[in-house]
């Protein structure tokens, strides 16, 4: 229920101008922005439109440059989160704050002990943490440390801290980004059920689906500024794209299909106690092949078997025709032609290093036995063109770059080995429309060039839209394959099957 | 074969289960992510080694577990151990602090200057305590205001400190011989055990307390575990940061008065090997140099495993330096074995 702007009560947020500059160029640019009280607010944009940057003034993580920042009435200090904090402010950050050696339930409290007398009250707060469970309806070990955790799993710790931090106004940037269909759904249960309290809250995402169902109003941001913000009754999907790129983008399903080679590689029976379950998996050059299923399936866990990180995972690999002992360490899967593209760019990529630094991490190039920094840069900027990145960029430090961005230097990076196989784990896990569309274009090309692609998306339309075929996961099995090749497909069917649903998974 | 995959450590597969809120999580069937007793073991490794070091002195050495014994055990590491406890703290924040063996010179120094200039113990315990918060307060301003690396600027006051206490003494011991009263700290005894022994248990237990279970504990992990998020979520992180230094310099300026008490003299040229002593302690104890993990009980541990060398050395007239080598070795020795256990159980 949107609150009609009654002019006692002041806004939940109000910024004034609100400027932030890095390395003198501005990422966000005298932003206005009035949150309503007791509303839901998307923020929506491309990345690298200052979204990010705007939530981190509001929070405190970043110093204003410019302009005025104020919570109920009420300006920060600049750049302490503990200050927004004490005005009720509760922020759930994209990037995983965890403290990896604290047990989800400790991360859940970090920062908000129950205590009585500066005693922690442990059994309480356990206690608490069930209930947030039962709330998620997840079962989360409350002992385990997060650093055992899956992305999946934190993001929900994540997510439980912030709800449980009992705030005034909680803002989440892209809480469902890492989080599978059946996650999400709850995540917007509990939302709602915030808002009904009276929390006020403000979310970034790039699902516009799931912001047109939330929100009761939305504010695009394009190119550091606030383009426009607006009720929810205003909007439509195609005007929010519209709005956000100035053009629409919105990923097709892929009509060309080129002819497939040989067999390329054939995984039989791969086990792994309690966690793999006699997956078998074959593959042709040029052919894409989706793997879809819930977090937590065993996707990422065949990857990693495949790339010899799993020590307790067995089976039996045949690369183009001829079988080759099972990979023990991911340098004996990359000299046999098979590279993992690894789903979390935050662990995958040195932050503080350029593109070209991380494409030959590992290797380097040499002529006559010295390092070539001209021909290094040459084929990191050859390489990274190709999956559409601006090679301008080649020398700037990784973290300054958008997540799409950042997603095109790792795809280039393990394009860089020259595999037959990519193994391509959630390639467009939280980066915006434009810088999809391009990465999975970038695939089918690949393909088209005779590589052999095995991706995971937890986004079935985006698998659907480039893969030949389908395999759905489901605890730690294939339970259905499909050709996608030829249109229908059940959405519905697959999904069953994915939810283990099925009598094929018995 | 099951068909049902088991939660491991890692991916617990979720089991989606349609019937929404009310559904119960199968949390309280945790039989599959409850520790086992290979996790025990590894969690209590150093525990054992301890058991089986304790059964070889024994045996080497039939005096071993007199009381006596134990008693001169104790007595002559409870600088060592409380100086322990206050590294397990900056350890564990993420820290490291290399001035406490200047810091517990100075408390020795202070102590017996003061003792003999004004007369009265009570004032110069109350000046040497001052003088390690002094020192604790500016490690800790250095540390998490000027964000110089611990190492850098503990190794910079460590230098001054020492000077310090070289100046105040003029180079030479504060001999204290015609106040009994000042050998009392090390020397008097409650119920048959001496003050050093009780202080050393004491100050183990109330640390493991304030660590354990204490607001204050539990942040101090938060800020070595990850110090962004603990700052993003609300804590004071440099004062909880600047906090633990202000612990190390208490602790280290009565572990020195303790010491001074005992020997009857406070010299500035003590305490060289103090700081890499405790460290010893802490990382025996399987408390991890990058922070966020340990525990007191842990410092215990290293404590008496390095103290029970020690004293089995002595006993069997091994030479200084040959105790040295060993000693090195087995601090070697004990965490790469530690490490390759954890390893192991995590990969």
């Amino acid at each position: 229920m949107a609150h009609p702007a009654d002019p006692s009560v002041p806004p939940a947020i109000q910024c004034v101008g609100a400027s932030k500059k890095f390395a003198g160029k501005y990422a966000v640019h005298g932003a206005d922005l009035v949150v309503e009280p007791g509303t839901i607010h998307a923020l929506v944009g491309e990345n690298g439109a200052g979204k990010s940057t705007l939530l981190g003034m509001i929070s405190g993580r970043l110093a204003a440059d410019e302009g005025v920042i104020r919570v109920f009435g009420d300006q920060l200090h600049s750049s302490s989160p503990r200050d927004a904090r004490r005005h009720g402010l509760v922020v759930v950050y994209q990037e995983l704050t965890m403290v990896p050696a604290f047990t989800a339930a400790q991360n859940v409290f970090l920062g908000q002990l129950d205590s009585r007398g500066g005693m922690t009250l442990d059994r309480a707060m356990r206690q608490r943490y069930l209930e947030l469970c039962r709330q998620f309806d997840v079962a989360i070990d409350p002992d385990v440390p997060a650093r055992d955790l899956s992305v999946s799993q934190q993001q929900i710790v994540e997510i439980m801290r912030g709800v449980q931090a009992d705030s005034r106004v909680l803002m989440l940037d892209e809480p469902s980004a890492a989080l599978a269909e059946h996650e999400r759904e709850i995540l917007y249960r509990i939302l709602d059920q915030l808002r009904a309290g009276g929390t006020t809250i403000v979310f970034v995402s790039h699902n516009l689906d799931e912001v047109l169902q939330l929100s009761d109003h939305i504010t695009v941001m394009r190119d550091s500024q606030v383009v426009v913000s607006a009720p929810r009754s205003e909007w439509t999907k195609q005007s929010i794209v519209q709005r956000m790129v100035g053009k629409a983008v919105v990923i097709e399903k892929r009509t060309e299909r080129h002819p497939l080679g040989e067999e390329s590689i054939a995984v039989r029976d791969v086990t792994w106690p309690g966690v793999l379950d006699g997956i078998s998996v074959t593959a042709r050059a040029g052919e894409i092949v989706g793997l879809w299923g819930l977090v937590g399936s065993g996707r990422t866990s065949f990857f990693r078997s495949l790339c010899g990180l799993e020590h307790r995972s067995r089976g039996e690999l045949t690369l183009a025709g001829r079988p080759v002992p099972w990979p023990r360490s991911m340098r004996t899967a990359v000299s046999s032609g098979v590279v993992m593209v690894p789903e979390s760019r935050r662990h995958a990529l040195v932050m503080g290093m350029d593109a070209v630094s991380n494409y030959w991490l590992g290797r380097r190039s040499r002529t006559r036995g010295l390092l070539s920094f001209r021909k290094e840069r040459g084929d990191v900027v050859r390489d990274s063109a190709f999956f559409g990145f601006n090679t301008k960029r080649v020398t700037e430090a990784v973290r300054t770059l958008s997540g799409g961005n950042q997603q095109k230097v790792l795809l280039a990076k393990w394009a860089g080995y020259r595999p037959k196989v990519f193994l391509i784990d959630e390639p467009t896990r939280g980066i915006d429309v434009g810088a999809k569309a391009e990465v999975l274009a970038s695939l089918v090309n690949l393909a088209r060039e005779g590589a052999t692609i095995i991706v995971t998306s937890s986004e079935l339309e985006e698998v659907l839209a480039i893969c030949d075929r389908l395999l759905v996961f489901s605890h730690g099995r294939v339970v259905h394959e499909l050709d996608t090749r030829d249109g229908d497909v059940s959405v519905e069917e697959i999904v069953r099957f994915g939810f283990g649903e099925s009598e094929a998974a018995a | 074969m099951s068909t049902t995959p088991q939660g491991g450590t890692g991916t617990v597969p979720q089991t989606p289960t349609p019937s929404g809120p009310g559904a119960t999580p199968r949390m309280s069937d945790g039989a599959a992510t409850r520790p086992g007793i290979g996790q025990y073991a590894t969690r209590y490794s150093m525990v054992g080694v301890l058991v089986v070091l304790i059964i070889v002195a024994t045996i080497l050495y039939p005096g071993f577990l007199n009381p006596a014994n134990i008693g001169n055990i104790l007595t002559q590491n409870s600088a060592v151990g409380i100086i322990a406890i206050g590294m397990t703290f900056v350890i564990i924040s993420g820290g490291f602090d290399l001035s406490v063996g200047a810091t517990y010179a100075l408390g020795a120094v202070l102590f017996a200057g003061l003792t003999i200039q004004t007369g009265s113990i009570v004032v110069a315990g109350i000046g040497a305590i001052a003088a390690g918060v002094v020192v604790g307060l500016i490690n800790g301003v250095i540390v998490s205001r000027l964000n110089v690396n611990p190492f850098v600027a503990t190794l910079g006051t460590s230098s001054v400190v020492s000077g310090i206490a070289y100046i105040y003494s003029d180079s030479s011991p504060f001999i204290v011989n015609d106040d009994p009263q000042f050998q009392d700290l090390a020397l008097s005894t409650i119920a048959g055990v001496r003050l050093p022994i009780w202080i050393l248990v004491i100050a183990f237990i109330v640390a493991a307390l304030l660590l354990a279970r204490t607001t204050f504990g539990r942040n101090i992990y938060a800020v070595g575990g990850n110090y962004e998020a603990a700052w993003l979520s609300g804590l004071r992180v440099k004062g909880l940061n600047a906090s633990v230094y202000v612990l190390t310099g208490v602790l280290a300026a009565l572990a020195g008065m303790m010491d001074a008490s005992r020997l009857g003299v406070g010299q500035a040229d003590v305490g060289g090997s103090m700081a890499l002593d405790a460290i010893a302690i802490v990382v025996v104890g399987g408390t991890s140099l990058l922070g966020g993990e340990g525990a007191i009980w842990r410092s215990a541990v290293g404590l008496l495993i390095l103290a029970t060398l020690t004293n089995v050395f002595y006993s069997l007239n091994v030479s200084q330096h040959w105790q040295l080598i060993a000693k090195g070795c087995i601090v070697v020795a004990a965490v790469a074995v530690d490490a390759i256990i954890r390893h192991r159980k995590r990969g």
